[in-house]
């Protein structure tokens, strides 16, 4: 793979000639201690270079959390919408993780039946990743999500200095082909670096999660007393998973106008904690109480999800355990499943 | 790493999409059920139009909704789209309002529908109840349409009362069809004009003899309730659980694997059903 | 095809929900081109109190006279709505239904005013504790969109889908900081229902739960989270009773199943 070095203080030319390829978006500081997408102002110095989980992931610019799927009229039936799908959007300062995360949606919106509407976007947009340093709460590396060797266009490397700029694709080939000058050689100097801060980095994990043999101990622990437990502390305020950069479940809703002849078929983020997910007309509901709901999130991240893909649908961002007002905590509960004494 | 070039875009064919069908006749069949028979508009698709016996669509009432309703119709009979449909909310309602010549939405043919090519050349035992013969009417054309294919072909099929027979039109023939044995049932005859049986489903049992459970496929649809006498009942006369087949209901609102609305532990209602062996059932968490 | 008939009323309440009708102005003229406006009193005269499609109803009932006017409404109305979160929870009114209403108005009025109308009332309640009400429309008050939507879908034949989901999960969608986590702020969205765009919380202040209750609020989650973050009982009580009324202090304690068959 091409890799080059490039000086931080060529960061704004880099950001600028990103604007040529389209609308670029970086994570910006929010209140006191969150993040979130926005479009890039020009300012350099406002990009939260360090943000490590915006509040909504960057799933939002491929999956809406509420778009517009078909207009209809009730001569002509239904005609596709999908606003802003042919926007060429630039991803700036997507982790390791958030790159994953896109891989976990591509296997459900792909297969037999393809998702146009995120597919488009997925075409149309760039991603350029940045390294970052974990947190308490991140736990990727025991996800298998804590490196990237492709799903990006370009991918800067924080080196101190400089940046290695991996180039993953010949898109980002043509980005750095743009501004040659501002590009150096990787030599001897940047392969210790960059080894240095791997291994920096692989040390600052605080959070693990042991995966091994996962699936077996959760079918095992599938009437643990600890599901209704949290059950009962659980408010069914959906936060976990609208931050949830692989969660993916949506609901369908038709808004009609007042001529009572047009109008548009929705779709939203839904989530399986909500008490309609599994009901159906008559009133009886698959999952009735609480606890089984979120029993059905955990089960299905880590055991429905890896037996169709083969990796688990969580990448270890840490979002849903920092989004919790009840301190419903993802990685504490699938511990304690396992026998490993928390606090949960 | 699945990479997003592998993915073929099509905008021309948007799977969420609803091909616009009419409604060429409309059939009263009991209270608050009725059977509509579809047809797309564009004729081509009519025709091509390529189902499996048990296999849903998903229906739009247009400004209303979409909800997923079974086949009633076997893919022996081309052209035409019938819908046993049960009145029971929003989109239903709205159905019931549509009269006859009205555009609906609709998109399919969804789910795996019953293995008929490891059903050929078995008895085939179909036991409904309720609104789950639907599903199971698309079978049982299917089999008498191929009747050559299958050995005995066989029907039980129970309501609450007389009233509640569906699809009665057919059964006055069906039940004199020599090469059928089909036996009828009601819970209860208020009416004292039936001229079957009286009793629950299982009671049929007792009128079919000689099933032989290693070469039959026994097809269930119908509440909860015949699913738990009707599987005690084969299972105690050996039937494998893998020659055991249900059909089974969940919330769903895209069809093809996405919304994970129809979610039963790592498989999708949708996709991998509505039709599942007892064995497969048995083995996801929250099925029954 | 005739045009469908509605009426407006208003019980006990601030007007604010009947206020947020006559302003939907840009769709007002079309409302009123779809449908025959037979009595609404705050907009227009010549008000018809006849047989009717949709009444929507504002504000709590709070005396015999409103109750009795409630009851012919409903007589005469096929689909009933209650608009807002007074004629859907008590709202405001049935804040301090905990205190016995002789002490209340005494409080209130002293003995000097035993001869006006207004004293003569009960503790205010909910359409759905005197009649069968068909749909909600809450809000504090009601979100022109959401109404607007309503009667579209009203007029097609169908009752509306609006979100019956917390607030939080609207205010995910304004990517706004968590006031109660990352600022231990007291903000009632995960009891409350969504549909208002997380207004509050989106303009840095905490939800007060002004749209009542969503289904299964989980109140005894709520009050130990907030206990937890050092809020007094008292002051948690009198917070989450503000709007949601009939669900007051006693019941905090449990997590309620608040829905009726009302959607
Ligand atoms: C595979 C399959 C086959 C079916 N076949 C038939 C049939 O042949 N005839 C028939 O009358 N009914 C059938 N049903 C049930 C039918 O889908 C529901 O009765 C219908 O969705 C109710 O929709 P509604 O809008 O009228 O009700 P509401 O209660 O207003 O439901 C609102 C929405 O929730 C979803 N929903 C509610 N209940 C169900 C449910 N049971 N299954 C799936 N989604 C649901 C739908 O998206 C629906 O539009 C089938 C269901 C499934 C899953
Ligand atoms: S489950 Fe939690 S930690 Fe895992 S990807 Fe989702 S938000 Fe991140
Ligand atoms: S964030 Fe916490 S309280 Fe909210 S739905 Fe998720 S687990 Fe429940
Ligand atoms: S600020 Fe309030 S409404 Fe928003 S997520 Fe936090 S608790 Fe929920
Ligand atoms: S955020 Fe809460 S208090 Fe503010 S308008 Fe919405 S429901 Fe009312
Ligand atoms: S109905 Fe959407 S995944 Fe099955």
């Amino acid at each position: 793979m091409k890799s080059l070095r490039m000086a931080k203080r060529h960061l704004p030319k880099f950001l600028e000639s990103l604007g040529k390829w389209g609308k670029v978006y970086v994570p910006v500081k929010l209140g006191k201690n969150s993040y979130r997408w926005e479009e890039f102002d020009g300012e350099v110095d406002n990009i939260a270079l360090d943000a490590l989980r915006t509040v909504i992931p960057a799933k939002k610019f491929f999956y809406k959390p509420r778009e517009v799927m078909f207009e209809y009229d009730k001569t002509n039936g239904y005609t596709q919408a999908c606003a802003e799908c042919e926007e060429d959007v630039i991803l700036f300062g997507i982790h390791s993780c958030g790159i994953h995360s896109l891989e976990t949606l591509d296997n459900i919106f792909a297969g037999k039946y393809v998702d146009n509407y995120y597919f488009t976007r997925r075409k149309n947009i760039t991603i350029v990743g940045t390294s970052c340093m974990p947190d308490k709460h991140c736990f990727c590396k025991s996800m298998g999500a804590d490196t990237v060797d492709e799903g990006y266009d370009i991918f800067l490397t924080d080196l101190g200095d400089d940046f290695l700029i991996g180039v993953g694709s010949s898109k980002g080939d043509d980005i750095v082909n743009d501004n040659p000058d501002i590009y150096e050689e990787v030599d001897e100097s940047t392969t210790k670096r960059y080894l240095e801060f791997r291994n920096k980095r692989d040390e600052s994990f605080e959070l693990v999660l042991d995966t091994s043999d996962l699936p077996t101990i959760l079918d095992f622990q599938y009437d643990n007393p600890l599901w209704d437990e949290l059950g009962e502390r659980c408010l069914a305020c959906g936060s976990c998973s609208m931050v949830c950069p692989t969660c993916y479940c949506y609901n369908v809703d038709d808004t009609i106008n007042l001529d009572s002849e047009t109008g548009e078929r929705w779709r939203e983020w839904d989530c399986c904690l909500f008490r309609d997910h599994a009901l159906v007309a008559g009133g009886h509901n698959f999952r009735e109480n609480q606890g089984g709901r979120l029993k059905h999130r955990y089960l299905h991240k880590q055991q429905a999800y890896l037996g169709d893909f083969g990796r688990t649908a969580c990448v270890g961002c840490g979002r849903c355990i920092v989004a919790c007002p009840a301190n419903i905590d993802y990685v504490e509960c699938l511990k304690a499943m396992r026998g490993e004494m928390t606090s949960a | 790493m699945l990479s997003k070039q592998t993915v073929k875009l099509d905008p021309a064919n948007n799977p969420y999409k609803p091909r616009l069908a009419r409604i060429v006749s409309i059939k009263p069949q009991a209270p608050d059920h009725k059977l509509f028979q579809l047809r797309f508009e564009d004729r081509d698709y009519a025709e091509s139009f390529c189902t499996r016996p048990g296999q849903f669509a998903e229906l739009s009432i247009i400004g209303v909704g979409e909800c997923p309703i079974s086949i009633s119709s076997p893919p022996t009979r081309k052209g035409i789209v019938e819908m046993c449909v049960r009145r029971t909310g929003r989109v239903t309602n709205a159905l019931f309002d549509l009269p006859t010549n009205s555009m609906v939405g609709l998109r399919g043919p969804y789910g795996n529908g019953y293995p008929v090519e490891d059903m050929e050349g078995n008895d085939l035992l179909m036991i409904a109840g309720g609104l789950g013969m639907a599903p199971l009417r698309s079978l049982l054309w299917y089999a008498l349409d191929n009747r050559a294919r299958f050995n005995r072909v066989i029907l039980l099929y129970g309501t609450r009362s007389p009233e509640d027979l569906l699809f009665r039109e057919e059964f006055d023939d069906l039940i004199t069809r020599a090469d059928l044995e089909c036996h009828v049932t009601v819970d209860k005859d208020p009416t004292g004009n039936w001229p079957y049986n009286v009793g629950v489903v299982t009671s049929l049992f007792d009128k079919v003899d000689n099933l032989n459970p290693d070469t039959t496929y026994a097809a269930i649809c119908g509440p909860p309730v015949v699913y738990k006498f009707v599987i005690d009942q084969l299972l105690k006369l050996n039937f494998s659980k893998g020659r055991i087949l249900m059909s089974l209901e969940r919330m769903m609102k895209c069809g093809i694997g996405k919304c994970l609305h129809c979610s039963i532990g790592h498989k999708y209602t949708c996709l991998d059903g509505p039709i599942f062996t007892y064995w497969d059932a048995i083995n996801l968490r929250e099925s029954i | 095809m005739a045009k469908p008939s509605i009426g407006v009323y208003g019980l006990t309440g601030c007007a604010g929900c009947q206020l947020n009708i006559i302003n939907c102005e840009d769709e007002l003229l079309d409302i009123a081109a779809a449908v025959d406006i037979k009595s609404f009193i705050m907009a227009q005269t010549g008000n018809v109190e006849c047989e009717i499609d949709i009444a929507f109803v504002e504000g709590a009932v709070s005396n015999e006279k409103q109750k009795k006017q409630l009851l012919d409404i409903r007589e005469r109305a096929g689909l009933l709505v209650a608009i807002g979160t007074c004629a859907s929870w008590g709202g405001v009114e049935a804040m301090i239904n905990d205190v016995p209403r002789e002490v209340a108005k005494k409080d209130v009025y002293g003995d000097t005013m035993k001869d006006n109308p207004f004293y003569d009332c009960f503790n205010p309640m909910p359409l759905k504790d005197v009649v069968k009400v068909d749909f909600q429309i809450v809000g504090c008050p009601i979100e022109r969109p959401q109404f607007i939507q309503a009667v579209a879908s009203l007029l097609n034949g169908n009752l509306p889908l609006l979100p019956t989901y917390a607030l939080c999960t609207e205010c995910k969608f304004k990517e706004n900081e968590c006031l109660l986590i990352e600022q231990d702020k007291f903000c009632l969205g995960p009891v409350t229902k969504a549909g208002c765009g997380a207004r509050c919380p989106s303009n840095n202040i905490p939800c007060e739960g002004c749209r009542g209750p969503v289904f299964e609020a989980n109140y005894a989650s709520e009050v130990e989270i907030m206990l937890e973050k050092g809020y007094t009982k008292e002051y948690i009580a009198q917070q989450m009773s503000t709007f949601a009324g009939t669900i007051s202090a006693e019941d905090l304690g449990a997590r309620k199943l608040v829905k009726t068959d009302i959607p």
